[in-house]
């Protein structure tokens, strides 16, 4: 079965690491992942990756706690038929408050869902194919290559001024 | 050209990794005295729960003593720390990103606190729960058109979001350390970090949620203060019932919360040899919006003043009269002197670039802001519609007690943070640099 490698290098800083995917984009080998220490604009437009979904999750949880918080108040108010101040038993201007606070926290919950889900959290297996460095002053991409065309990467991101270094073996189809 | 743009990215890592070393004897002798000081505050209120709630000061007319007002106290405390992490995030004011980190934790630990105080103003704190609505067999539900209500929900919704909010932007820092530690540390960073790599599938995902995390946390800010505020702007007493309430809580949380970040972040910054990343450019910044704040609140005390006037009430008129000439006249002037005047000296550049001025006006402030709730919650019920009924109000020895203790309880929890989670955001620093100091994510 053929086997492909993941070949990490290593940058010191961002105009390399933006360099060197502008240069694998053009290359026959395919471009996994970056890794960076901070969340660089400059790397994501060079990924040319589309906006985050994190909105539409946060959205619905938002839409989810606005009804869930009015539904509780004027619920609650229905089964203990009970007049306060002289007001109506549902009083709608005292539960916006009820159903702000509900929108906001449901909100939170969504974005947070959304956050892991698309993010891919908890992922403890992607620490196997990964180096440290990239969370303190480097930044990391990794390219996918045939096994038999490793060094031949290595030696690639190492004219881009990376430090290379290769990870296990994947199955081509896995 | 900022001060921390000399600085590179391993020499920040480095120097908040250093903060997280074994902590020295002095360390574990102010941990122990901060022990102290909890025991005693949680002797307090055993002593209390069976006494009964009598042990504390409070009366007819004066129902709502010192818990009220450490409650309001901390939860203004609390807001700062949004404002630094979301608002000021929101407006990318760089200048945020190397104390955002320990505002954040302060709200959660001050909010924490502040939620303790419902629970020892309840004389039978076995029967909190009636507070949750859940279904029971007496079909009793919380009432939602009280404010008391109101409270509970904006609370329990701060709490929430604010942990999420500090515990999703430190995701990339409890990586880094992750990857520097060893042994048993290691292992409980690893699980904490959740398996972070900085992959660019991470980050794209993170900077949307986080930016979606201030958005949200900023309408919640000014909500939950104003409902604090509601506890008492929607009872029919004079010096409460106000419609300025609510902005001027918020305001006066935000000024009391400043406050208490310079009150952390200066020894924070010596003891940890923070100066080149929390530099005196920042600490003017803090102050700066410390005169901000401080004339809002000033204004808000003349306009109450200038309300209480222009109604032609005389209830409310001696209401203002009595809070400035009475029995309060001190804890008034005070609260004037310290919350409106005295961040005024912050218009002078020599004291706001040192370091014994900032930190001298940071605690007055503190104090002040203490005594500004003290004189509306007290103030207002112990002088309000009919003489016979007036009354007075001293705390307890019960109730100091209990307010030292959730001081050292506050403190404690800050100081086991300080030397076991990144107290400073390297991630947010090194993106400080990236920009210039002028932009975040």
């Amino acid at each position: 079965m053929p086997t492909d490698s993941q070949v990490l290098a290593i940058f010191a800083d961002e105009d390399q690491t933006v360099a060197a995917i502008e240069a694998v984009k053009q290359s026959p080998w395919k471009l996994d992942r970056v890794h960076s220490p901070i969340p660089s604009h400059r790397i994501l437009a060079a990924l040319e990756v589309k906006k985050s979904p994190v909105g539409w999750v946060t959205l619905i949880g938002g839409i989810i706690g606005f009804f869930s918080g009015f539904g509780l108040a004027i619920y609650t108010a229905s089964v203990w038929k009970l007049i306060v101040w002289g007001k109506p038993v549902i009083a709608y201007i005292p539960f916006v408050i009820v159903g702000f606070e509900f929108t906001i926290l449901f909100s939170v919950f969504g974005n947070v869902l959304g956050l892991l889900i698309f993010g891919g959290l908890p992922d403890y297996k992607g620490l196997k194919n990964y180096d440290p460095r990239c969370s303190g002053e480097h930044f990391g991409v990794v390219a996918i290559c045939d096994q038999e065309e490793q060094n031949k990467v290595i030696e690639f991101f190492q004219n881009q001024g990376g430090e290379a270094r290769v990870f296990e073996e994947l199955a081509a189809d896995s | 050209m900022n001060e921390a743009a000399q600085l590179t990215y391993t020499e920040i890592d480095q120097t908040v990794l250093d903060t997280l070393r074994p902590p020295t004897g002095a360390y574990w002798l102010v941990v122990m005295v901060l022990i102290l000081g909890v025991l005693q505050g949680a002797a307090c209120w055993v002593y209390q729960i069976f006494v009964g709630i009598g042990a504390g000061g409070q009366n007819i007319p004066v129902a709502w003593g010192t818990y009220l007002i450490n409650f309001v106290f901390w939860v203004g405390i609390a807001h700062s720390g949004t404002l630094i992490s979301a608002i000021l995030y929101l407006f990318r004011a760089g200048w945020r990103n190397p104390i955002a980190r320990a505002a954040e934790t302060m709200t959660i630990f001050a909010v924490t606190i502040a939620g303790l105080f419902p629970f020892i103003h309840l004389g039978r704190v076995w029967v909190v729960y009636y507070m949750l609505p859940y279904p029971n067999q007496r079909y009793l539900w919380p009432n939602f058109q009280s404010p008391l209500v109101f409270d509970m929900v904006a609370i329990g919704t701060y709490l929430t979001v604010s942990t999420l909010f500090w515990y999703t932007g430190m995701l990339p820092d409890l990586a880094l350390v992750r990857d520097r530690a060893t042994g048993f540390r290691k292992k409980v960073f690893t699980v904490i970090s959740m398996g972070w790599t900085g992959k660019h599938e991470q980050w794209r995902h993170y900077t949307r949620g986080y930016l979606f995390f201030a958005a949200l946390a900023t309408p919640l800010v000014v909500s939950v203060h104003s409902v604090v505020s509601w506890d008492f702007a929607l009872g029919i007493v004079p010096g409460w019932h106000s419609t300025i309430f609510a902005p001027y809580f918020v305001a006066g949380a935000i000024h009391s919360g400043l406050a208490m970040v310079l009150t952390l972040i200066i020894p924070l910054r010596k003891i940890f040899h923070y100066e080149k990343i929390v530099t005196m450019r920042i600490l003017e910044a803090v102050a700066k919006t410390i005169i901000f704040t401080g004339l809002i609140v000033g204004y808000a005390y003349a306009v109450e003043y200038f309300l209480a006037w222009y109604s032609h009430n005389p209830v409310e008129l001696e209401s203002f009269r009595w809070r400035a000439l009475g029995h309060y006249s001190i804890e008034f002037w005070i609260m004037v002197v310290c919350n409106s005047l005295v961040p005024l000296l912050f218009f002078f550049k020599r004291i706001r670039t040192s370091i014994a001025w900032l930190f001298t006006i940071s605690i007055l402030i503190n104090i002040g802001m203490w005594y500004e709730r003290f004189v509306i919650i007290i103030g207002g019920v112990a002088h309000d519609y009919i003489p016979h009924a007036w009354g007075l109000y001293w705390p307890s020895g019960i109730e100091w007690g209990i307010l030292i203790g959730s001081f050292s309880l506050f403190f404690l929890f800050f100081v086991l943070f300080v030397k076991h989670l990144p107290s400073i955001s390297m991630t947010e620093m090194k993106e400080t640099l990236d920009h210039g100091g002028n932009d975040a994510h």
